[in-house]
């Protein structure tokens, strides 16, 4: 690469750090959205500057929703939108941001820095209950909660999506993690006969 | 498993959690004598009672105080900064 280039590598890009590392599917299905578009901010003023430009912020680890990006409240002054499917709404607040003056928080680089994974499939509770030790039934755990936990060992944010489940975490355990969801699935498929 | 509450994350394994020992009061640099100095830095006070601690949830980085029992080990309250009663 030239140097002053930059180039996004994300992990299952040719190339990338987890280049080979396989994403199971099947009775789990684990699939990989890192390269869809999301936003964080983080840092006094970050909430104050999402309300200003009309962005309902939820409670802390709640998820709401603006334009069809979904609205993670993780902390007081720590909010993530995830646009997938709706970039260009996005873009226009990123903009927003970017030119704004100060207070307004500061890019927590979740876009660069978080992995963010999504895991499915018919044998999906299973596979969850063997990866996190927290209660995730639909009565104890809503399509809107946050569980900011251990994720196969791994600190994680996890959150219900339409399919299952959304998981981010530090992008640098992404293969770790796959191998990590691969063992899960392959366990149960044993204990199942 | 030992489980500890966080106070905005709820009861968590302790396995999630830091400790970051008992919260102190920063003698003042500029009026502090060597050997007091020195005392803050290095040693550690091994008292029965109640201490209150900071500790952070990890997964959040999130930071918050216990008081915990010294003698039982026993956590008796989990709570946020701000009820802290000096900064109250």
């Amino acid at each position: 690469m030239a140097a002053g280039t930059a180039t996004r590598v994300y992990p299952f890009m040719p190339g990338g750090a987890a280049d080979g590392t396989r994403l199971i599917s099947g009775a789990v299905v684990l699939s990989d959205l890192t390269d869809k578009p999301r936003f964080g901010l983080k840092g006094g003023g970050s909430a104050a500057w999402l309300a200003a430009q009309g962005i309902p912020l939820p409670a802390v680890n709640r998820i709401g929703e603006h334009r069809g990006m979904r609205v993670l409240r993780l902390g007081n002054e720590d909010i993530l939108l995830l646009a997938e499917g709706v970039e260009a709404t996005l873009a226009e607040i990123k903009n927003g941001w970017q030119a704004a003056p100060a207070p307004k928080g500061y890019s927590s680089w979740r876009e660069e820095g978080w992995a963010w994974m999504r895991l499915s499939g018919a044998r999906l509770a299973e596979a969850m209950s063997s990866l996190c030790a927290l209660d995730l039934r639909p009565q104890k755990f809503g399509a809107d909660d946050i569980a900011q936990t251990r994720v196969g060992h791994i600190e994680a944010v996890t959150f219900r999506s339409p399919t299952g489940f959304d998981i981010l975490f530090d992008i640098t355990a992404s293969a770790y993690f796959a191998r990590a969801v691969a063992a899960v699935a392959g366990h149960a498929d044993q204990h199942r006969g | 498993m030992k489980l500890l509450t966080c106070p905005m994350n709820g009861p968590r394994n302790i396995d999630e959690f830091q400790s970051f020992g008992p919260v102190r009061a920063r003698p003042d640099p500029n009026a502090t004598a060597d050997r007091d100095w020195s005392r803050h830095l290095f040693r550690a006070e091994n008292r029965k009672g109640i201490v209150i601690e900071w500790w952070r949830h990890v997964p959040s980085n999130y930071f918050f105080l216990a008081e915990r029992d010294l003698v039982s080990n026993e956590v008796i309250r989990t709570f946020d900064v701000s009820e802290l009663p000096e900064r109250a």
